[in-house]
């Protein structure tokens, strides 16, 4: 045997992710999430997402304002006469008042990983963190949210988490994948930077002016009729840039972001590339049915479309090797 | 470790074999995985039916090496997986 069988290529944790538990906090369990709580108004927001299609109930006319404006490529501005001929929702989600001050508590000054609790039975998932309680039964394509404030920082950052949540795993029932990535799209085509924290994902978008951008943090990836597409999606929070469309567009390449001196690409194949991007993969990869999901997609990507290591430097310049896998 | 042991994969683990590599996500321990061919070979294996006598049978049968470096690396590799507990 020429090399050993053991595991040749073990990666660091994918996903920097708290878990853990501290005095104070207040964990929903079922019972918290079968009591029905106060919607706050009667307005509902319609978000086309690439192929998915969400429908926000509950919503007073502030918060329906607020999000209309946040998300706004997004949003599904066809009047109510018309609504018979949109797609069916993927997800109907119910915004309440929480009734409660926090679910998880407060950072008492110390810097911390944003907590955020999980627990799944079946096709029924319920997620909590500081500000919000939320929880989906993704195969019956309902949800329920329960926020702690009805506006500020507190209620849109609630809102996007949970939904970002919920875009990773109702993209996996369409063949798509939710990556940590920035989306490009240069003459057409996409070209997804993807990688962890710190990679570069930002910087990348900084240096393409002329581009289209679909996200700096999160981008869909999507089937398409032929092959894979990319769409950006509107929950980028308050450090995030929300995409100027709800386009997608077809896939030059991925490329793993590695900053270096030099500037160069390194094609990456099979296994390896499957694991590149199992990496980032953000909300799928904490238990085995959403993981397995994931991977078979993955497996199809990296079947059709070009992966590569991206070694690039603070400066346009990675555009020149980034354009090869579009053979441009 | 004796080789009469019949292991099984753990079901939290989730993968994928491709082009006869395995890539494995273990959710438990937020990390992935990639295995060589060999490593693959033998990840498959470890399904509750055979023991590891039997696999390193199926090593051998398919792959051009000695018993006794089989032997020490399946040793190895599955000491490897059970500290990870990938297998049980």
């Amino acid at each position: 045997m020429s090399s050993s069988p053991v595991a040749t290529d073990d990666r660091a944790a994918f996903l920097a992710r708290d878990e853990s538990r501290v005095p104070g906090d207040f964990e929903p369990g079922d019972d918290y999430f079968a009591t029905p709580r106060e919607p706050f108004g009667v307005l509902c927001l319609r978000l086309e997402i690439g192929p998915l299609c969400f429908v926000l109930n509950g919503l007073s006319d502030d918060q329906a304002a607020v999000l209309a404006k946040r998300f706004r490529p997004f949003v599904d501005t066809r009047e109510k006469e018309v609504e018979e001929g949109a797609p069916a929702a993927d997800l109907t989600i119910r915004f309440a008042r929480a009734g409660v001050d926090a679910f998880l508590a407060a950072p008492r000054g110390e810097a911390e990983f944003y907590r955020m609790g999980r627990r799944a039975t079946g096709s029924r998932i319920a997620i909590w963190s500081y500000e919000f309680a939320g929880t989906a039964d993704i195969a019956q394509g309902h949800a329920d949210l329960a926020l702690v404030d009805a506006d500020g920082p507190l209620f849109e950052r609630g809102v996007e988490n949970f939904l970002r949540v919920l875009t990773a795993l109702h993209i996996l029932k369409h063949g798509g994948l939710l990556v940590h990535a920035a989306g490009v799209v240069r003459h057409g085509l996409a070209h997804v930077f993807f990688g962890p924290s710190g990679s570069g994902k930002t910087t990348v978008t900084h240096l393409s002016p002329g581009d289209t951008i679909l996200s700096d943090d999160l981008t869909l990836i999507v089937k398409a009729e032929d092959g894979y597409a990319a769409a950006g999606i509107p929950f980028g929070m308050a450090h995030h840039r929300v995409p100027d469309t709800n386009g997608c567009f077809p896939i030059a390449g991925l490329h793993r972001l590695v900053q270096s001196p030099e500037v160069r690409r390194e094609r990456i194949f099979g296994a390896k590339a499957l694991a590149e991007i199992a990496c980032c993969l953000p909300f799928v990869m904490q238990d085995e049915p959403s993981a397995g999901a994931a991977l078979a997609i993955a497996t199809g990507v990296v079947s059709s479309v070009p992966i590569d290591r991206l070694l690039f430097r603070r400066d346009p310049s990675f555009w020149d090797v980034a354009q090869e896998a579009a053979g441009g | 470790m004796t080789l009469d042991l019949v292991l099984k994969r753990s079901p939290d683990a989730a993968y994928r074999v491709y082009d006869g590599q395995a890539t494995i996500v273990l959710p438990s321990h937020a990390s992935v995985h990639v295995l060589n061919p060999i490593g693959s070979f033998i990840w498959e294996r470890l399904d509750g039916s055979a023991s590891l006598s039997q696999i390193l049978e199926r090593v051998l049968d398919e792959y051009d090496i000695t018993r006794e470096a089989a032997e020490a690396d399946l040793r190895q590799f599955v000491g490897s997986l059970l500290n990870q507990g990938m297998v049980s």
